[in-house]
């Protein structure tokens, strides 16, 4: 039998000529199926009922303030001349920018043979699909009149008129939309051999009907495997550049106006790069408590952390620079409206913001360069909580002070949020982690079929010795 | 030692063996196997594995999938529909023209193209490797083996179907066991066909029925006629709160939500009405308050007219002339008969005069010229192409135009005469009512005879560059 190592190792320190381990523990195939499984399995502990309890009366109330916005109409938001994107917008972009880390995770890392992803891909894909959901709902009541949301799409209808298709919103219906599916078609693909483990290993005709319906009969062919890997490269190399465009699109809304402070070129790279970055602080903030009370730590190592903390620095780098880059545009640029958007931002009405802003998002990440730091998990939580506050107030500070203070003094104001506004941020988090829950209690949480083939040495590959041959 | 599978009582027709499962505890043992399957000379036969193995697809001869193709095809049919979409809906069947802009162009057809041709290679990607493989397929008779459960968890197996030319019940099974699997077993037909339960069929076809339900009521709602007032699930605009004419309200004392006269305020565009000469160069607006508007109208529509007339063969565009030229007549008259105003409606004074100058000289010079002769530099430029359309701008040295009272004049520039636009909305009426009196001036300087002026004002005009 594969086992893969007798006793725990720390996997967070290099030996030179030597591959380190993705799983720790003394795992076999078996074990590792049981130990993704059991969570599915056993009856789900007291805290996990208590979270789920919290998260669905958030998203309740976030569903009755929905409610009571398309009954009332939009004026319950603060969306008043001159900011009349306010929260909803900000909210949008944020949970947009959450969604990327999973398919980056799972695509990109897929694309470059990193294996450690195996052990976080499936949880951070099912954030991407939540965040996006989350990220939906805020552009479609924003419309305010949401049965008219049709008009968005290229259907005919009676009034025979056409969307614009040179307008940036409407590229954003497609890139969402696109992407919401992609990521959908991405996820569940990856999860059909590990729901078909769950289907054979169900004891009630509930989980048995749903697991095997939804497994579509998978039977581990090898002949399956071989076109389901093929599918699964394709999706990856075609995700990889939907990731990067849907963000893209997103920063285009702005971009694309004329309005100081948002008509910049660096907008696509630098709401990218923001987004991965607030996207792997979210999964670390999601999978540390995660790891810790669902016991799969020797399949989400402490290395796992550790490299992710690792992309933060980076991509919190590149945001850090951005926002200089910004403030050196717009005085090497000469644009006098341009130069004081950003004095403004630094020091106007809204400084509060955008120090909240450059602390959580500049100076935070750079503490994972103590190595200390980056390998403790509580450490690591606390600073991507940091990371998550300031990327939300990253996209408060582009949409508000640009809106507030443009061209011309007399269309000057201050954006106050409304109670609903602060209530349906909250309410979103709130879907949010009812959607994580019921993903953690019922569905694959790791890839079980994909951590096993990273356990798996392939006959002939590296140091991998026939045993059961030389006993022949 | 094949063992044969439990057999359901009831037997409808022989059940018929379709082939032999070997199972498998390591999977470098399935693959040292496969190898010799395949050199055996089998072709439908197949491993399963919890997890894709790299090195079994040589191990077994799997040939390389066509899925990327089928990929390919997708993605580029889905760039191809985004194109022709955005082509035929913005430049084709509702043009949408923004800014001049060109009515299609690439550029911004690019984001909404790369996600069409993203999302439709995706869908490439998923249901052509589902039906490649022949999926979903929910029943399947190994699934009756309870062995064979562990296939997605830690255990390999082989599958050798018997529908291959070269399976015989008793070579094949010991051909299997010669590869030391640590469990052989045979899989057989079902003799019971894999039918749906009656309920759950009675129950999906009424969760059908319903879901018809409420697209029906629409489509019967929408293609009949009633004398009720139709529904509103979603009001819209249609209701709205707010007052309106004729209607009573108990916001106010006397019940009506028409509201008469506040003393003391004087109504929009009442205060204008106060100042008839000001504003129209009339002594009291006439009866019929709109004869300017309509004058300046009719004459916009003759106008119009005339490109048309000059298309047409000649002896029409004479009778449309003649008819254009008889309306005009008709409507110098009425504009003549007007109570026009004689004396400026405000105090006239150097400044107004200064101020009057400098307005004619933006506004009016560029195609009456800087003494007012019809001879600016737009008209002389028209003149010189001979295109046909310009009207010359009437010299303001005609006895015609002498005789016009100020109000007349200031009419002409506030609301325009022939091709001459009206100016009302540039220019205010303060300015015009300069204007009129720097024309006065012009007018006067042209028809002065040099006697009458006193030595000091002649020795003014000289030093005058």
């Amino acid at each position: 039998m594969a086992s893969v190592a007798s006793e725990p190792i720390d996997t967070t320190t290099e030996v030179p000529g030597k591959r380190t381990p993705l799983v720790t523990g003394a795992h076999d195939y078996g074990s590792i199926t049981e130990a993704v499984c059991r969570l599915a399995e056993c009856k789900a502990p007291l805290s996990w009922y208590l979270a789920l309890a919290v998260s669905a009366s958030l998203m309740g109330m976030l569903f009755g303030l929905v409610g009571y916005l398309i009954i009332t109409g939009v004026g319950v938001w603060g969306n008043r001349s001159p900011v009349f994107w306010g929260w909803p917008i900000v909210n949008f972009v944020f949970w947009v920018g959450i969604g990327h880390a999973g398919t980056l995770i799972s695509a990109i890392l897929f694309l470059f043979r990193q294996d450690w992803r195996t052990g976080i891909n499936r949880a951070a894909e099912a954030m991407t699909i939540f965040a996006v959901i989350c990220a939906g709902l805020f552009p479609g009541i924003h419309i305010g009149r949401v049965w008219l949301a049709y008009w968005l799409f290229p259907i005919p209808n009676q009034m025979s008129m056409w969307p614009n298709f040179r307008s940036p919103l409407l590229w954003d219906v497609f890139a969402v939309s696109t992407y919401a599916t992609v990521s959908l078609l991405f996820w569940y693909m990856g999860m059909i051999p590990d729901l078909a483990t769950l289907r054979d290993r169900a004891k009630n005709k509930v989980a048995q009907f749903a697991y095997g319906l939804f497994s579509l009969g998978w039977n581990g062919s090898s002949r399956h495997w071989h076109r389901y890997e093929r599918a699964y490269l394709l999706l990856a190399a075609l995700a990889t550049p939907l990731v990067l465009s849907v963000h893209t699109i997103v920063s285009f809304d702005f971009a694309v106006s004329q309005l100081p402070g948002w008509h910049t070129t660096i907008f696509p790279p630098y709401f990218v790069a923001g987004a991965v970055f607030s996207g792997f602080a979210m999964v670390l903030t999601l999978m540390i408590p995660v790891r810790s009370i669902c016991g799969i730590k020797d399949l989400l190592t402490d290395r796992h952390l550790e490299n992710m903390t690792k992309v933060i620095i980076a991509t919190g780098s590149m945001v850090g620079y951005a926002y200089a880059m910004e403030f050196f545009i717009a005085w090497y640029g000469g644009n006098r409206y341009e130069t004081f958007a950003f004095i403004n931002r630094a020091f106007g009405p809204y400084a509060w913001a955008y120090w909240i802003m450059v602390t959580c998002n500049v100076i935070s990440p750079q503490l994972f360069w103590i190595k200390k730091i980056r390998t403790t998990p509580w450490m690591i939580f606390v600073v991507c909580i940091f990371v998550n506050i300031g990327m939300w107030f990253e996209r408060f500070v582009i949409t508000v002070t640009s809106l507030s203070r443009d061209f011309l003094p007399s269309s000057w104001g201050y954006f106050k949020p409304t109670i609903v506004d602060i209530l349906m941020l909250i309410g979103s988090f709130g879907l949010f982690m009812t959607l994580f829950l019921l993903f953690c209690k019922f569905l694959p949480m790791v890839a079980m079929a994909e951590v096993k083939s990273v356990v798996y040495e392939p006959p002939g590959h590296g140091d991998y010795q026939p045993k059961d041959e030389e006993l022949d | 030692m094949a063992t044969t599978i439990e057999q359901p009582e009831k037997t409808k027709a022989e059940p018929e063996l379709l082939g032999l499962l070997a199972e498998f505890d390591d999977p470098h043992a399935l693959v040292a196997a496969s190898t010799k399957v395949r050199d055996a000379g089998y072709n439908r036969w197949d491993t399963h594995t919890p997890f894709p193995m790299h090195g079994i697809d040589e191990a077994m001869g799997i040939k390389w999938t066509i899925l990327p193709w089928i990929v390919a095809a997708c993605g580029l049919t889905g760039g191809t529909i985004a194109i022709s979409m955005q082509y035929w809906m913005n430049a084709v069947d509702y043009p949408f023209l923004i800014s001049g802009k060109p009515l299609f162009s690439i550029p911004a057809c690019i984001p909404i193209t790369f996600e069409l041709s993203v999302l439709l290679a995706a869908f490439g990607a998923f249901f052509g490797m589902l039906g490649l493989n022949q999926l979903p397929k929910l029943y399947n008779p190994m699934f009756k083996s309870e062995a064979f459960r562990r296939v997605t968890n830690d255990r390999f197996f082989l599958s050798m179907d018997a529908s291959d030319p070269k399976f015989s019940e008793i070579d094949t099974g010991e051909f299997v066991k010669s590869l030391n699997p640590i469990h052989v077993e045979e899989f057989w037909s079902d003799v019971e066909s894999p039918k749906l339960p009656r309920n759950l069929k009675l129950g999906l076809s009424l969760v059908g029925v319903f879901m018809l339900m409420p697209i029906a009521l629409v489509a019967y709602k929408r293609s009949t006629v009633t004398d009720t007032p139709r529904i509103h699930i979603v009001p819209d605009m249609d209701f709205q709160p707010k007052l309106k004419t004729q209607n009573t309200t108990g916001i106010f004392g006397d019940g009506r939500e028409v509201r008469p006269h506040i003393p003391g305020t004087i109504p929009r565009g009442q205060f204008k009405d106060d100042n008839v000469p000001f504003y129209y160069g009339l002594k009291e607006l006439p009866e019929d308050q709109d004869v300017i508007t309509i004058a300046v109208q009719d004459d916009k529509k003759a106008d119009e007219k005339k490109p048309v007339a000059d298309e047409k063969p000649a002896e029409a565009g004479k009778a449309d002339a003649k008819s254009a030229a008889a309306a005009k007549a008709a409507e110098d008259d009425k504009l003549a008969k007007l109570p026009w105003v004689t004396e400026f409606p405000m105090p006239v004074t150097e400044k107004m005069m200064a101020r009057g100058k400098e307005r004619f000289r933006i506004y009016c010079s560029v195609c009456h010229g800087l003494g007012g002769e019809g001879d600016g530099l737009v008209t002389l430029r028209a003149m010189d192409l001979q295109q046909g359309t310009w009207v010359k701008p009437a010299s303001y040295h005609t006895d015609n135009v002498r005789k016009q009272p100020v109000g007349r004049l200031f009419n002409t520039i506030t609301n325009g005469v022939r091709k001459m636009p009206a100016y009302g909305p540039q220019i205010p009426p303060e300015d015009r009512w300069a204007i009129v009196l720097y024309v006065r001036a012009l007018q006067k300087s042209h028809q002065v005879d040099a006697k009458t002026l006193t030595d000091e004002e002649k020795q003014k005009l000289r030093d005058t560059k």
